[in-house]
């Protein structure tokens, strides 16, 4: 009988064994899923991005995309504003093709429950007046960006596209 | 029936009277069963208390003897717990009750209440529970993690059934003093989480998993206190 009791003790020992990973297909705090479109086109028809450079004003490094319609940008956690520059050839190596549109996300945040692994995630909504305010406006010539539409003011996860950029 | 009930008394009564006979020419003294009430305290929960900051706890036990192989058990406690994960920090309190029956498959010498045994219990927990501070998990974090958020958000009032399979042993170390250990897989009836989090520990559950089980272990010392005694009648087939 003390051989069981011992064998038990051994055993609910080896049982308490962290296992609390978050999983990666988890859908925790999402980024802002933005669709570029060609603005020229009759119809709605996607258009890929060239070198595409995002960065926060005072930032150093930015993210670069090339040849993708679809991107994902980061919105701050801590604050109901964020500010990102996009710029047009921005994250090839050339600085005198660049063309900078900057703009401003305005939302509400809401921190919901995950998991005990997870923890909690942000998720946000775009302003209803004014989400999203560009620096200058999009009908001046040098802005690259030509419209902004927002699809899905709530942003819950990032399989789904929030913002159409026509350009 | 009232007929019926007569009768059965009376050959009860000349049972009996069999009984006293072949013992009184045997001149062997009477075999007894002892029954009673058993209670104790679980150890693990008690040294938990003194070495585990963050754990306060006890657990009272008790079982009664109905037969020779079947007992009716209880287990009554309080705890306090506050869990510090990597991306939360709570606080549980509460207590809970947990009744139902043992199955002893151990056979005893005459007079012993060893026990190896499986059983059942349906448990009941009241708690609260304080989420202390929790961490956003951002796992694209361009503009850096953001710091642990205090939270304190306190919820009363909430309840948890579930129903436990365990087995177990116990045994006589000295006269009529016991230890006993026993494990237990618990599964999750009903649960009354709070808005906006969950029920990551429930008193007397323990911690709680993706699914509905969870798991418990307890070591007891109890004592026996023996209220009657009752005479063993000889088999048939051993009356000579």
């Amino acid at each position: 009988m003390k051989k069981i009791f011992l064998l038990l003790f051994v055993f609910l020992l080896v049982g308490c064994e962290k296992d609390d990973i978050c999983d990666a297909n988890t859908p925790t705090t999402p980024r802002l899923v933005i669709e570029f479109y060609d603005f020229n086109a009759s119809t709605e028809t996607l258009k890929n991005v060239t070198n595409l450079g995002v960065i926060a004003p005072s930032f150093i490094e930015g993210i670069g995309f090339n040849g993708v319609n679809k991107i994902q940008v980061p919105l701050k956690i801590t604050e109901d504003t964020t500010t990102l520059r996009f710029i047009q050839n921005g994250s090839d190596t050339n600085i005198t093709n660049d063309n900078e549109d900057i703009l401003k996300f305005n939302y509400s945040r809401n921190e919901v429950y995950i998991s005990r692994a997870c923890g909690f995630k942000t998720l946000f909504t775009l302003n209803t007046t004014s989400p999203i305010v560009p620096t200058e406006p999009f009908s001046s010539a040098s802005s690259w960006i030509k419209n902004i539409v927002i699809v899905k003011a709530n942003l819950e996860n990032e399989n789904e596209v929030h913002v159409k950029i026509f350009f | 029936m009232l007929k019926y009930s007569f009768s059965l008394l009376l050959l009860v009564a000349s049972f009996l009277g069999n009984a006293q006979e072949v013992k009184v020419k045997d001149s062997i003294k009477p075999k007894t069963e002892r029954y009673g009430l058993r209670f104790g305290v679980d150890l693990f929960k008690l040294t938990r208390s003194f070495y585990e900051k963050d754990y306060r706890g006890i657990e009272l036990v008790g079982d009664f003897k109905l037969t020779r192989k079947h007992y009716i058990a209880a287990e009554i406690g309080t705890e306090n717990k506050t869990v510090d994960d990597d991306r939360l920090n709570f606080t549980t309190k509460g207590t809970y009750l947990k009744a139902g029956f043992d199955f002893n498959g151990y056979e005893n010498w005459l007079g012993m209440n060893n026990m190896l045994y499986v059983g059942m219990r349906y448990g009941f927990s009241s708690f609260s529970q304080t989420l202390n501070s929790y961490s956003i998990y951002n796992p694209n974090p361009y503009f850096g993690q953001a710091p642990e958020i205090q939270s304190g958000q306190k919820d009363n009032g909430l309840t948890a059934q579930w129903v436990e399979v365990l087995a177990g042993a116990k045994a006589e170390m000295f006269k009529n003093f016991y230890v006993g250990m026993s494990v237990r897989l618990n599964y999750l009836v009903s649960n009354k989480k709070p808005d906006g989090f969950d029920n990551l520990y429930i008193p007397g559950f323990n911690r709680t998993y993706d699914g509905k089980f969870g798991v418990g272990i307890n070591y007891t010392v109890s004592y026996f206190v023996p209220i009657f005694k009752s005479e063993v009648k000889p088999k048939e087939g051993k009356k000579k």
